[in-house]
């Protein structure tokens, strides 16, 4: 239904966005996952038509929406990155204004207004000037704000920074209603790997403006599936240990945690036996060990080399 | 462009402090320096000799320097900044009511001399002068931040005496006026050991500084005031550009799909009812206090209507020019200074801070092109005059440079907001 082709934005000297390709079949519910600064953005100031590419094109329905955007804007609903209303206003009187420019039949606009402002729980604060609402309560307003217009596809940027898990926990509720009670195709940008995994089918990963990776959940750890890792106990801390374990030749990486070390080896390589040998060189015991399951955090740390929030 | 409209203007109203900036601002002005300039208390008839001891503690420049600094630090954006010390450039309160004693009429009635607290508490009680005025320490200072910062002053003005007196009471009474005419009583106590008295209420300075012009001082303060804030205004709506596009509302605008010329319409409309309804609530009350136009007829009425129109088309213009710059640039903070340095310095040449009189002969001549020298010019003529005729060509001129101001704004606003 949305797809981008090789798109690409490059700011001065610096490729922001560097040849995406992306696609959103209807009803779909897709993440889009990426640590500051990887491009995230501007992607989608790019398909939802505030900016234009360098190269590449956005296309909806197999049709160019860079000529002509008013096609992608009447089916979009865009909840930016930044609160995105009339701080001296009341939510209500942001909302009309919006659905009226939005051109909502004015026999209908009362009705949705209130229905957005039931779905995002503002119901009862919406007289309220926006200025004096939380940080949450704005993000749920600015929400409400892009789904006036019942659009048949919401891109939503970090709906969920910097609120407390109560409004959090709301947004996320009513994405998930949208995409599975309306059939609403999604698109979820977050720095929280675990919204992600809650909401959405697909994921792509980017990174410095690249696609580094894009799936399932399982077909992107499928990805990890050359690597074991294996989290252990230990009796004391030890940097030596920490050294020689990291110098073992199966050893991709490790980590150190709150109860010991991970270690990630290539897939097989049995290193166990090695471990024990190296605690006891230095007189440290194995208190504890366990095989674990990869998690698309790791995922995301393989292909980026950045946990998700640094 | 209704909702535009709407808005815009719920927008401004929502924001009491510009409210207040735009409609009590120029008539506290008018106020004041008609006041301080023209005279108030010649009907007072018996002559009296009020001595009075001036004690200034308060030094206005530093007090100045002290509000700027603490704008300054306040967490506001440049343009709000620049737009609060814009309009308290025009506005010294101590100097004010040194002036105020200085007026030749006042001084006819009450002497004054500057001296030490320390002296004038001495003097009082010797009975060599019947009450000393102080001016604290901070209080040009305390003054600003409460008229313009909402916050509460904690220094005031006072009376001190020794004994009830009628000069005494005279004192007080004209203090009151002027106290009560700039509209400072939240900023002013007046204190005095005797029993206040009831205030008079102010009495409008009605008399014609004689021989120089046959408009009045009273006349050209109002029509200056009332046109240097509409020129604000134009500016204020302009920057509220700014604040959509850093709030990201003018994206979701633009993500509306809605025609931008509604964007752009809904200001200019609503700058041109905005700045109409300033100027005029600005004359109505300066008419009702000062009856600033005595007797005349209905014709001249309408007259000084269809300047004002123009003029607030005109206005309404500029903010459209305004906001496209505004929307094209990508420092805000430059189109805000842009802004202030075009509003300035046609106030400047157009004679709204001083008769355009004083001059050389080739500014005079670019300020009467400035539209509020334009509509300055044609209001004091159209005083003094009443020929129609007079108007014809300026109101073209007025409407002349709407059309172009908004022809350019529509010409360079950013088509669809990509770049
Ligand atoms: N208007 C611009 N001019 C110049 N550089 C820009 C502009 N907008 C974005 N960039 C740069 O492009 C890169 C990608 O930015 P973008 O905002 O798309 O990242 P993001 O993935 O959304 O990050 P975050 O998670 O912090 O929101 C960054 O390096 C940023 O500095
Ligand atoms: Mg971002």
């Amino acid at each position: 239904m949305l797809e981008t082709i090789k798109l690409s934005k490059t700011f001065k000297e610096k490729k922001a966005v560097d040849e995406i390709d992306m696609y959103l079949d209807e009803g779909e519910s897709v993440g889009l996952l990426g640590p500051n600064g990887a491009g995230k953005s501007t992607t989608i100031s790019m398909i939802s038509s505030l900016l234009k590419p360098t190269s590449g094109d956005v296309k909806l329905n197999g049709k160019s929406t860079i000529k002509n955007p008013s096609e992608i804007r009447k089916v979009l609903g865009v909840v930016p990155q930044e609160i995105a209303l009339y701080e001296e206003l009341s939510a209500y009187e942001n909302l009309k204004f919006f659905g009226k420019i939005y051109k909502v039949k004015k026999e209908l606009l009362e009705i949705r207004i209130q229905e957005v402002l039931e779905m995002v729980g503002l119901k009862d604060r919406q007289k309220e000037l926006v200025k004096t609402f939380s940080g949450g309560m704005k993000r749920r307003v600015n929400i409400a704000a892009a789904l006036l217009h019942k659009p048949k596809i919401l891109i939503l940027d970090e709906p969920t920074v910097g609120i407390d898990p109560q409004s959090r926990n709301h947004i996320l509720e009513t994405v998930k209603k949208l995409n599975e009670e309306t059939g609403m195709t999604i698109l979820y940008t977050s720095h929280y790997m675990e919204e992600v995994e809650q909401l959405c089918n697909r994921v792509y990963i980017m990174d410095h403006g690249r696609v580094v990776a894009s799936g399932s959940k399982s077909e992107l750890l499928s990805i990890l599936s050359t690597e074991d890792t294996i989290q252990i106990q230990l009796s004391k801390k030890s940097y030596p240990l920490l050294e020689s374990i990291k110098g073992m030749e199966a050893v991709r990486r490790v980590e150190e945690t709150n109860e010991g070390i991970r270690v990630i080896s290539k897939k097989g390589s049995n290193i166990l036996s090695d471990l024990v040998h190296a605690a006891e060189k230095v007189d440290i015991q194995i208190i504890h060990f366990q095989m674990e399951d990869p998690s698309l955090e790791d995922v995301f740390l393989h292909l980026t080399g950045k946990t998700l929030r640094d | 462009m209704g909702s535009f409209l709407k808005k815009d203007l719920l927008v401004f109203w929502r924001d009491r402090k510009e409210v207040l900036i735009a409609l009590l601002l120029p008539i506290i002005l008018i106020v004041v320096l008609n006041v301080a300039l023209s005279g108030l208390f010649t009907d007072d008839g018996e002559s009296m000799d009020i001595q009075v001891g001036i004690v200034e503690e308060d030094n206005s420049l530093e007090g100045l320097e002290r509000f700027e600094e603490a704008v300054n630090e306040m967490d506001l954006d440049q343009a709000e900044k620049e737009a609060i010390l814009q309009q308290t450039s025009v506005f010294n309160p101590s100097e004010m009511i040194i002036s105020f004693f200085d007026n030749p009429e006042i001084k006819q009635v009450i002497h004054t001399k500057n001296v030490s607290e320390a002296e004038a508490v001495e003097l009082v009680e010797e009975g060599d002068l019947h009450a000393f005025v102080r001016i604290p320490e901070g209080f040009t200072y305390a003054i600003l931040s409460s008229i313009m910062l909402d916050e509460e002053a904690d220094v005031a003005l006072s009376i001190q005496a020794e004994e009830q007196s009628n000069e005494l009471n005279t004192l007080q009474n004209m203090m009151n006026n002027f106290i009560e005419s700039i509209n400072l009583e939240l900023a002013l106590g007046t204190i005095a050991e005797g029993e206040a008295q009831e205030p008079l209420l102010p009495q409008g300075g009605r008399e014609v500084i004689e021989g120089v012009e046959t408009y009045s001082f009273t006349q050209y303060i109002t029509i200056a005031m009332s046109t240097l804030f509409a020129l604000f205004m134009a500016q204020t709506l302009a920057m509220k550009t700014v604040t959509e596009k850093r709030e990201r509302v003018f994206n979701r605008i633009i993500l509306t799909g809605s025609h931008p010329f509604h964007y752009l319409m809904g200001k200019t409309l609503a700058t041109f009812i905005l700045s109409w309804l300033q100027i005029i609530i600005t004359f109505t009350i300066s008419q009702l206090l000062f009856d600033v136009f005595p007797d005349k007829s209905l014709e001249f009425w309408i007259g000084l209507l269809i300047v004002i129109t123009a003029f607030a088309l005109t206005i309404s213009g500029l903010t459209a020019l305004f906001t496209s710059i505004t929307l094209n640039l990508q420092d805000t903070n430059a189109a805000s200074g842009i802004f202030s340095l075009i509003i300035m310095s046609m106030a400047v040449l157009g004679g709204n801070f001083t008769p355009i009189q004083i001059l050389p002969a080739f500014l005079q001549r670019i300020g009467e092109w400035t539209p509020n020298g334009l509509s300055l010019t044609v209001i004091l003529e159209w005083i003094q005059l009443n020929n129609s005729g007079n108007l014809v060509i300026p109101m073209g001129i007025l409407f002349g440079y709407f059309i172009v101001f908004l022809m350019l704004g529509m010409a360079i606003f950013p088509g669809r907001g990509r770049n």
